[in-house]
């Protein structure tokens, strides 16, 4: 449906595509970009006539209707003092989404982290260890800290799309803001004080005024500028989306040529004074501490490379990307042997708390024998357990107000010692989806009635996930913990059991059953959790007048079909890069599920859920 | 026809071998199903990325001048940066980053054949039905069916057990040698092969031994693995090396040597050693290429960073240019010792090759 009052968000469309084009191809981590959408049902969707009652036949607004509206009211409305308009209409959409059951969510991502008795670290928050600066952890009776990481190869905050690089990055480089030790809750880093226009597009951050870089050299808001001007200009970033979108990304305003590249010096950050930076955005945007707190934004020495118009660099690009670094961070890069180790020393300049520790020293393996080995020999302070040596009865945790397990594994198997447990739902969500024009709502309600995602959890990961009910993690629900589990109470699917005679019910409604079959197809990219959780359902659904079948196709073969339009149900998944709902919420926007304007106009869900508008209908 | 000549022959037939191998490399690369622009920038790319790269990368120019391009490139050792593995990289830089540790754990995984596997072998050979040669033999057998990645997790899950005196009779592979567990050192990782100086002799550098102990930490870190790796080669060649041995015994010169009242050893040494060496030739000289490819998963679970590990990574990531650039450096390797073994073989029996 067209939105009158809301150009803006018809707009940004194509800045929102461009964020679907950044995704690289690096580890899954960071980058929101795992999925895309699929096709067009140019038959018109048949499900949508509310044989559940809820709304009537054709007349009253579809759920779809209803989410549309909601996007629409939340982006139209950025301003601060809407927060609470915001929460509301995401959690329609939500329900929405939830009551058509076009993304039936499975699970969150599960971190659990242990570390020895010796060591002193702050509880991680749900962002994840990597937004954790070290400086506060201390080793009793070592030097130094010393950790396990995967494989990586840049240390160039523009570049660093994988959870291993920003690990390291976030000691060394640092931003206005951040999530102190992964907690969704924004605080000042290198910002002062901030001040926003009455319309919400002008930013005038304060830095503050007592920063070096590692080098001595001060830091001031020209850095700022150049480091942002990277973002966007240099041919090394795989960002810049982050730095030019709205909603999903801060939306900086800047000119671009007839190739769509940022006209050099065109974006709108301004150098009031040495402290004082402005920014111009192309609309208001409500989650600019947020998305400045992206590790792309981190802020470097002006001139450092020369990677962008006007400067020569100090150092080659290279050497920046694996050698030296110059940040302001409470660690020095000391030596980076690609593929074997990362040392950083503390700076003992840091302007906040300096480290207790000498260095961090990251040893880097890929093995899971000889990450475990290496955690056993105590080389490894704090580390992960690999699922062949987990044992659940070991943990002894219980949920701080965080929502977190907190609590002590051990000794179990060859862990002879008691260690802290941390376990911590991830703000990602892993779902199947459908299309809505090549599925019927009766049959997606009833998959969703059958599915048991305890069960799926239990037996793919040994409980170590946790199952979802919501697209939007608890740790960043709007309405916080309290709402989280108002939703949860009001899930209509028999939640925590598999209810076949409740998808036997809504068959019936819809006048399918064994006799008058449906058949169905579930896509599935190469994940043990969701071909087992397939043929779960599959075998589950069987009698009832759904025959689904299986299929397995490589990642990028789906998200091509997805955009072809050519899915009726698949499963994928999204991570947050940072904790803002909207960033994730855009993808469920009906207008934005149009599979047969992606990649290029569109950019939600495989769901080609405007189908089911009324406007769209007629 | 003489030895050098011969020699000589033998290099030149190795240049179209070395063709063909570069020319397969090259229609894999090219023809293959990994698109290297696809590979290169994932898959949500823009089109004007994908236009720009497929430029600078000269996908756009004549097959023949690609090809011309990449044989060049190829054979002057200018293989390029790597596309994902370690992106942006010189390949050379990596591969010769990566080689010491690889060297390293291959030499120790040759002695331990050479030295154990072959003087069982022709022990087991010169007792033939003894108790001892059914030990060596059924050992032999055992040791070639266990496969390697699943000895490398066993290894390390026992020698981690062993750690505080934990092993059987308090043995413990952490104290035993130069001590690991007061180094904070792991049994597992990279060897850092920093034992070694070099000093002028004759303004020549010359390496010797400036650290004795890093040396033993080396060897001692690079031993579990090697002997590993090594197995199935020890096997082997203990197989090998008592067929032969049972072959040149019961051969008719050996009768006649016997005849003529030679003492047994040099009965043994002087005419049944060298003749048996013959067919363990080859199986020495092939070893290097299983050492190549078994080094794969063995560098993976003890965390090496060598060249196997580079190799497997670049092969799950789609990394194409490290790959080939891989592969072609195992391709010398591989040609190199074929020819040295054709080389060694007119040493140790002149009737070989050159002689009709």
């Amino acid at each position: 449906m067209p939105d009158p009052a809301n150009g803006e968000a018809v707009e940004s469309t194509k800045r929102r595509r461009l964020l679907g084009l950044l995704g690289g191809g690096a580890a899954v981590s960071l980058a929101g970009c795992s999925d895309q959408e699929p096709s067009d049902g140019s038959d018109g969707e048949d499900g949508e006539d509310g044989m559940d009652g809820e709304d009537g036949e054709d007349q009253g607004p579809t759920n779809a209707d209803k989410a549309q509206a909601a996007w629409e009211r939340a982006v139209d409305n950025p301003l601060p003092e809407d927060e609470e308009l915001r929460q509301e209409a995401y959690i329609e959409m939500e329900e929405a989404a939830r009551d058509d059951a076009v993304l039936i969510p499975l699970y969150h991502g599960l971190t659990e982290l242990f570390w020895y008795d010796y060591v002193d670290v702050p509880l991680t928050g749900a962002l994840g260890k990597h937004w954790q600066q070290l400086n506060t952890t201390t080793v009793e009776g070592k030097s130094d800290l010393n950790l396990i990481n995967s494989t990586f190869d840049e240390l160039d905050p523009i570049m660093s799309t994988d959870t291993a690089s920003s690990i390291v990055i976030t000691q060394i480089y640092e931003n206005l803001t951040a999530f102190p030790n992964g907690v969704p809750e924004i605080e000042n880093q290198l910002l002062e004080e901030f001040e926003v226009s009455e319309d919400g597009t002008t930013w005038t951050f304060t830095l503050r005024d007592d920063v070096q870089f590692h080098d001595g050299t001060e830091m001031t808001a020209q850095d700022v500028k150049y480091s942002w001007r990277r973002t966007v200009e240099s041919e090394n970033s795989e960002r810049a989306g982050f730095t030019l979108n709205q909603p999903v990304g801060l939306g900086i305003d800047a000119e671009t040529d007839d190739d769509g590249n940022v006209v050099p010096d065109s974006l709108a950050v301004e150098v009031i004074d040495d402290y004082t930076i402005e920014i111009q955005l192309t609309g208001p945007n409500p989650d600019v501490l947020d998305v400045i707190a992206y590790s792309s934004f981190s802020v470097i020495p002006e001139g450092y490379v020369g990677d962008i118009e006007g400067y020569d660099g100090e150092v080659t690009h290279q050497e920046f990307s694996t050698e030296v670094a110059n940040g302001t961070g409470p660690f020095e890069l000391d030596v980076f042997n690609v593929d074997e180790d990362v040392t950083v020393v503390r700076n003992d300049d840091y302007y906040g708390e300096v480290a207790s520790v000498d260095a961090v020293n990251w040893e880097i393996i890929e093995d899971s024998q000889a990450a475990w080995t290496y955690a056993l020999e105590q080389n490894a302070d704090r580390f992960e357990m690999p699922t062949f040596a987990y044992e659940a009865d070991a943990i002894d945790a219980e949920a701080d107000d965080r929502g977190r397990d907190v609590g002590t594994y051990g000794p179990a198997g060859e862990l002879e010692e008691e260690v802290n447990y941390l376990g911590l739902s991830e703000i990602s969500t892993f779902y199947f989806a459908f299309n809505a024009a090549n599925t019927d709502r009766a049959v997606r309600q009833a998959i969703a009635y059958v599915m048991n995602k305890e069960q799926i959890v239990e037996e793919v990961f040994a409980g170590r996930g946790t199952p979802a009910y919501s697209f939007l993690p608890p740790a960043i629900w709007p309405t916080g913990n309290d709402g989280y589990n108002d939703f949860l109470d009001d899930y209509p699917y028999s939640r925590g059991e598999s209810d076949p005679q409740g998808a036997q019910s809504v068959l019936e409604e819809a006048g399918i059953s064994s006799d008058n079959p449906v058949d169905i197809t579930l896509t599935t990219y190469e994940s043990e959790v969701f071909q087992t959780a397939g043929e779960l359902i599959r075998d589950l659904i069987s009698g009832t007048g759904i025959n689904m079948s299986l299929e397995t196709s490589q990642f990028s073969v789906l998200q091509g079909r997805g955009e072809d339009g050519d899915l009726e149900m698949y499963s994928l998944g999204w991570i947050w890069s940072w904790p803002a709902v909207p960033y994730g919420m855009f993808q469920l926007e009906p207008l934005n599920t149009r599979t047969s304007t992606m990649p290029n106009e569109t950019n939600g869900f495989y769901l080609d859920w405007q189908t089911a508008l009324n406007e769209e209908a007629e | 026809m003489s030895r050098w000549q011969y020699f000589v022959k033998r290099l030149l037939l190795t240049v179209p071998v070395l063709f063909a191998v570069l020319t397969f490399l090259f229609v894999m690369l090219r023809a293959g199903p990994i698109d290297p622009v696809a590979a290169r920038l994932g898959p949500q790319a823009g089109a004007a990325d994908r236009a720009q790269l497929r430029e600078r990368l000269g996908l756009n120019d004549p097959l023949w001048e690609q090809y011309v391009d990449f044989i060049t490139d190829f054979i002057t050792f200018n293989f390029g940066q790597s596309w994902v593995v370690q992106a942006e990289r010189d390949i050379l830089d990596i591969a010769i980053n990566a080689a010491p540790a690889t060297l390293w754990l291959g030499f120790w995984a040759i002695l331990l054949p050479l030295f154990i596997g072959i003087p069982l072998g022709f022990y087991a050979g010169l007792n033939p039905n003894t108790l001892g040669d059914y030990t060596a033999s059924l050992g032999g057998i055992i040791w070639q069916a266990l496969p390697n990645f699943w000895l490398c997790v066993i290894a390390l899950a026992v020698l981690r057990r062993t750690r505080n005196g934990g092993g059987p009779f308090g043995f413990d592979w952490y104290a035993f040698g130069p001590d690991f567990a007061s180094r904070n050192l792991s049994i597992t990782g990279t060897p850092s092969l920093e034992w070694f100086s070099t000093t002028d002799i004759l303004f020549l550098p010359v390496p010797y031994v400036s650290d004795w102990t890093a040396l033993a930490i080396d060897i001692k870190l690079i031993l579990p693995a090697a002997i590993i790796l090594g197995s199935a080669s020890m096997a082997a060649e203990l197989r090998i090396g008592r067929t032969a041995m049972l072959e040149t015994v019961n051969s008719n010169f050996v009768e006649t040597a016997k005849a003529k009242g030679l003492p047994d050893r040099v009965i043994v040494w002087k005419h049944i050693f060298r003749n048996a060496l013959i067919p363990l030739l080859p199986v020495i000289t092939s070893e290097a290429f299983l050492l190549i490819g078994g080094s794969v998963i063995v560098e993976q679970i003890f965390n090496i960073n060598g060249l196997g590990r580079i190799f497997f990574q670049a092969l799950t990531q789609g990394d194409l240019p490290m790959a080939g650039a891989l592969l072609f450096l195992f391709t010398l390797i591989i040609l190199g010792l074929n020819i040295l073994q054709d080389f060694l073989y007119t040493v140790i029996d002149p009737r070989v090759g050159y002689d009709q």
